[in-house]
């Protein structure tokens, strides 16, 4: 077991420790990396609860997270029964999800912030086919910056979980599938009673994943694609725990909302999982 | 079958799969063409291949310093990773104890936690380490990052490797961890293929914590991180800011050419044992 552990002394510095940390931090009134801090109670929790931004980040990361992940398993889902059915091309489709699916977070988001601009693709599109009407500054439109935030995700996150589930679905027996189709059943009542009352586990597993990855990563792509704006438009929990750690120096407040987060984090894990167990 | 219904289908899975490789393609063609080029014709052949704009985005935000940073990280972190992980994984495929199934339990529950969680934290270690805006730091955090996953990966391979191989060795007079050296690190190196691709995209494409611990400096900061920072250098030249991205992608996506099945099995199998 020696040989166990300085990988497990490593885990425990760089990863549980500094998890353990933002509770210590969220009770003290520390301001920069630096500052000295005091322990203050509750103090920053009766704050955050009071704070007008801190409600509109709730609101927007519930938005976030309640179209992205379900939207995203089931495309996903769907896509990946496709890609099972080994369609024509499908070779070009797994190239092009996986392609997506090694664009860092940063190269995305320069994606996003060339097709969005004024007189970007997306634009300059609408207007071929006659949609100008629609065009409109993305980035800076209250209206439409929490939906470029959640479509990031979306457009490299689908085709890959696609993927995924393909594979899982070709893993599996393959007479099971076919015999239902055998005996009559459409694609769509196979996909859905067959295929996915077998992967229904996996299924689960990744939407638990997912609904992680969302709830957490947003910081970065925020960051680099509105700063949260305008206003307070595109703040999620996420992006606020970098903006008052880095940009406003209050730490304290800042892991308060770090507490928020790793608690809903743990809740809705627990209950994705629950609720789409594997039956077999 | 509905043959209308299948018809359907492959029109909606080719909608997507054009969402997704126009923006690709807009990237690559902006990256030879000015703003006024872009403006105007978003969706053509660049007028002329010049290379003008790599030439300006490598110098304007030092990308070259950038991609030598992500390297010389990216590197040194999947070795020390190496070195700490495949003993770690044939002490736990080894052993049956209560302790090992309980270091394995709790490594299996850090792949949930994203690192972002604790990235407050993370920096105030870094400062108490005494190597806040450091590249050791990153390459050692980066090391942590990938313990749960990469042992939890190896061991349940070196699980599938007979224990006679162990007992004949050891009846010849090898110790523990010549055992290691010679049987079981060599079998396993399927599984060490694919924890070392998936940390190299991990730690590559890594962008918040390499942000906020390596900091602005030139000498410092990974090229993910001075890639967006085109955006406010030259402020709106997006001929510039996609030859930058670009360069960034380029040498992960040469990786993808070159080991294609490889890496994909690595996503694959990265993403499955959740």
């Amino acid at each position: 077991m020696i040989f166990a552990m300085p990988a497990f002394l490593w885990y425990l510095v760089f990863l549980v420790g500094p998890l353990a940390s933002v509770f210590v931090v969220s009770l003290t009134n520390a301001t920069t990396l630096i500052a000295p801090r005091e322990f203050v109670g509750l103090e920053n929790f009766r704050t955050m609860f009071g704070d007008d931004v801190f409600w509109m980040a709730v609101r927007n990361t519930a938005v976030q997270v309640g179209v992205v992940v379900p939207v995203m398993v089931v495309l996903g889902f769907m896509l990946g029964y496709y890609l099972f059915l080994r369609p024509p091309l499908a070779g070009l489709l797994r190239i092009l999800f996986f392609t997506s699916a090694l664009l860092s977070v940063a190269t995305k988001a320069m994606v996003f912030y060339a097709i969005l601009a004024p007189d970007g693709l997306v634009n300059q599109g609408l207007e071929t086919i006659g949609l100008e009407t629609l065009a409109r500054n993305w980035l800076a439109d209250p209206a439409t910056t929490l939906p470029v935030i959640m479509a990031v995700d979306l457009w490299s996150g689908v085709g890959f979980l696609a993927v995924l589930f393909g594979a899982q679905l070709t893993a599996l027996p393959a007479d099971v599938i076919e015999a239902s189709r055998i005996d009559g059943c459409g694609h769509w009542r196979s996909m859905w009673h067959v295929a996915y009352g077998m992967i229904r586990g996996f299924v689960g597993i990744v939407a638990m994943l997912q609904y992680l990855w969302t709830l957490f990563l947003s910081a970065a792509t925020v960051l680099l694609l509105t700063s949260g704006g305008p206003g307070t438009s595109s703040v999620t929990l996420s992006y606020l725990v970098y903006s008052k750690a880095f940009q406003q120096s209050d730490i304290g407040y800042s892991q308060a909302v770090g507490v928020v987060l790793f608690v809903l984090g743990l809740a809705g894990a627990v209950a994705i999982r629950s609720a789409l167990r594997s039956r077999v | 079958m509905r043959r209308p219904g299948l018809l359907v289908s492959h029109v909606l899975v080719w909608v997507y799969a054009l969402l997704l490789a126009l923006p690709l393609y807009y990237l690559l063609m902006s990256s030879f063409k000015d703003n006024t080029e872009i403006f105007t014709n978003a969706f053509g052949l660049p007028e002329s291949w010049s290379f003008e704009n790599y030439r300006l985005a490598w110098e304007y935000v030092s990308l070259g310093k950038g991609l030598t940073n992500s390297a010389l990280v990216t590197v040194a972190a999947i070795a020390l990773a190496l070195v700490v992980v495949v003993p770690a994984a044939y002490a736990l495929a080894t052993n049956s104890g209560r302790l090992g199934k309980l270091v394995e339990r709790s490594l299996a529950l850090g792949f949930l936690i994203p690192g972002f969680a604790a990235l407050v934290p993370t920096v105030l270690l870094a400062i108490w380490l005494d190597l806040y805006q450091t590249r050791t730091f990153l390459v050692l955090y980066y090391v942590g990052t990938s313990v749960p996953l990469s042992v939890v990966l190896i061991t349940q391979y070196m699980r599938t490797i007979p224990r006679e191989l162990e007992e004949s060795a050891r009846l010849d007079g090898a110790n523990r961890l010549q055992v290691l050296l010679r049987i079981y690190a060599p079998l396993a190196m399927p599984a060490v293929a694919t924890v070392m691709l998936l940390t190299f995209i991990n730690i590559w494409n890594e962008y918040l914590i390499a942000l906020v611990v390596a900091g602005p400096s030139t000498d410092v900061r990974t090229a993910q991180v001075a890639l967006p920072t085109l955006v406010t250098n030259v402020s709106a030249e997006y001929g510039l800011l996609t030859a930058g991205t670009v360069i960034t992608l380029l040498p992960i996506y040469a990786a993808y050419l070159l080991l294609r099945r490889r890496m994909e099995n690595a996503l694959v199998t990265g993403a499955m044992k959740g």
